[in-house]
């Protein structure tokens, strides 16, 4: 299998990280938890990776999506909906492996982090490889990509970027980005099963005959950052002040239908 | 008459402002430099704030989504907005090609011209932005 780990870019020397536990928690908390960590970060600049799922099927739309636009995917409308700080298309929240990574960037750095989205995927690539899943980046397929793939399709999984990780032609990995003043949030979505209410979207498990889990990924994924991004991750846990500001940040913000319907 | 980049002030977040007296007020013009939009790579989306909204040199005022990440746009200098570009959200595929006249985005009466003094000039703007790659 080719070793998809050469992509150069951002390394923080020997860094500590702190890296959260799989876990599972409400769509609003899950979203609050990741922005009390950008805004951690921002503070503390070491570098935290989150690994996560949903407690209950949701929508999450990216940050300019019209709440409106729901009613072009008529399979998600029996589940509830969250609106993410993050841009690009709405995802399915069902079955699948959430990660949120958020790191410190330089004073004055501008744009997208192009390759933390590029460090990030060919670091599960390669664990998905640990486990005979060939997973290639959106930009080395081959397929031209189509003007009206990349915003006018509601959902993320339909969209193309040149990022996003294939698997036998269909895209099983996203992820999106929110930057502060001097830290970016990447998080992301690796589709595990087909999900009811999004059953044009296959995941890894329905594109191999012997399935993968969570639990088995992540301690893969976890070593390959290690070393693609030069940060030796530590277990941990949230800190007293990030439960407090996530707790105020779901009820003030991912909580409120105020927030959920702002377009 | 176009608007001559090496004579703005910039932010170290890639705003730059125009200073000028409009009717005996000093009103800055705002908007994003030529390096930030070109390290953005092509913008789908600009949110702009409310015609009056107060602002303090350094605060958020606006976002843009590009290649799925979402950024603030920071204001360099405190005071009232009194325009906003509201054509410019439409027209996101101009502003590459002309982002210090088509592609201001406010204008801010300033409050408090102490704000400027952080500013960076064209040559120090630069300097940043080649140490940034």
């Amino acid at each position: 299998m080719m070793n998809t780990r050469t992509v150069s870019g951002a390394s923080f020397g020997l860094t500590i990280g702190r890296v959260i536990s799989l876990a599972t928690a409400g769509a609003a908390e899950n979203m609050a938890i990741d922005q009390a960590i950008l805004d951690s970060v921002t503070r503390t600049g070491v570098p935290v990776l989150r690994f996560y799922q949903w407690a209950q099927p949701t929508l999450s739309l990216g940050y300019f999506q019209r709440l409106a636009a729901r009613s072009a995917h008529a399979q998600s409308e029996p589940v509830g909906c969250v609106r993410r700080t993050t841009g690009g298309g709405a995802i399915v929240h069902d079955r699948e492996l959430t990660y949120s990574l958020t790191i410190p960037v330089p004073a004055g750095a501008a744009g997208p982090r192009s390759v933390l989205y590029q460090q990030t995927h060919a670091s599960i690539a390669d664990a998905l490889a640990d486990f005979g899943i060939h997973a290639v980046p959106f930009c080395r397929t081959g397929v031209e990509p189509r003007l009206e793939s990349q915003n006018s399709q509601f959902l993320c999984f339909q969209r193309r970027t040149a990022e996003d990780l294939i698997v036998s032609g269909y895209k099983v990995l996203g992820s999106a980005q929110r930057k502060s003043r001097s830290a970016v949030l990447q998080h992301g979505s690796l589709l595990l099963c087909t999900s009811l209410y999004a059953p044009q979207l296959p995941g890894i498990n329905d594109l191999l005959s012997t399935p993968v889990t969570a639990e088995q990924l992540v301690p893969q994924i976890v070593e390959n950052l290690s070393e693609s991004l030069g940060v030796e991750w530590r277990e941990g846990s949230l800190s007293n002040q990030e439960i407090i500001d996530a707790d105020q940040i779901c009820r003030e913000r991912f909580d409120s239908s105020l927030w959920t319907a702002r377009r | 008459m176009s608007r001559d980049e090496s004579k703005l002030l910039y932010a170290e977040s890639h705003e730059w402002v125009d200073l000028a007296e409009e009717d005996g007020k000093a009103v800055g013009t705002i908007g994003l430099s030529g390096f930030a939009l070109e390290q953005l790579n092509d913008l789908v989306y600009m949110e702009l704030p409310e015609l009056g909204r107060e602002l303090t040199a350094g605060e958020e005022f606006g976002e843009v989504e590009s290649v799925k990440a979402v950024s603030p746009l920071y204001s360099p200098v405190s005071g009232k907005v009194v325009a906003v570009h509201e054509d410019l959200p439409e027209s996101l595929e101009k502003l590459n090609d002309d982002p210090y006249d088509f592609g201001w985005i406010v204008k801010v009466e300033v409050s408090d011209t102490n704000s400027v003094e952080s500013l960076l000039d064209h040559a120090a703007y630069q300097k940043q932005c080649a140490e940034a790659g």
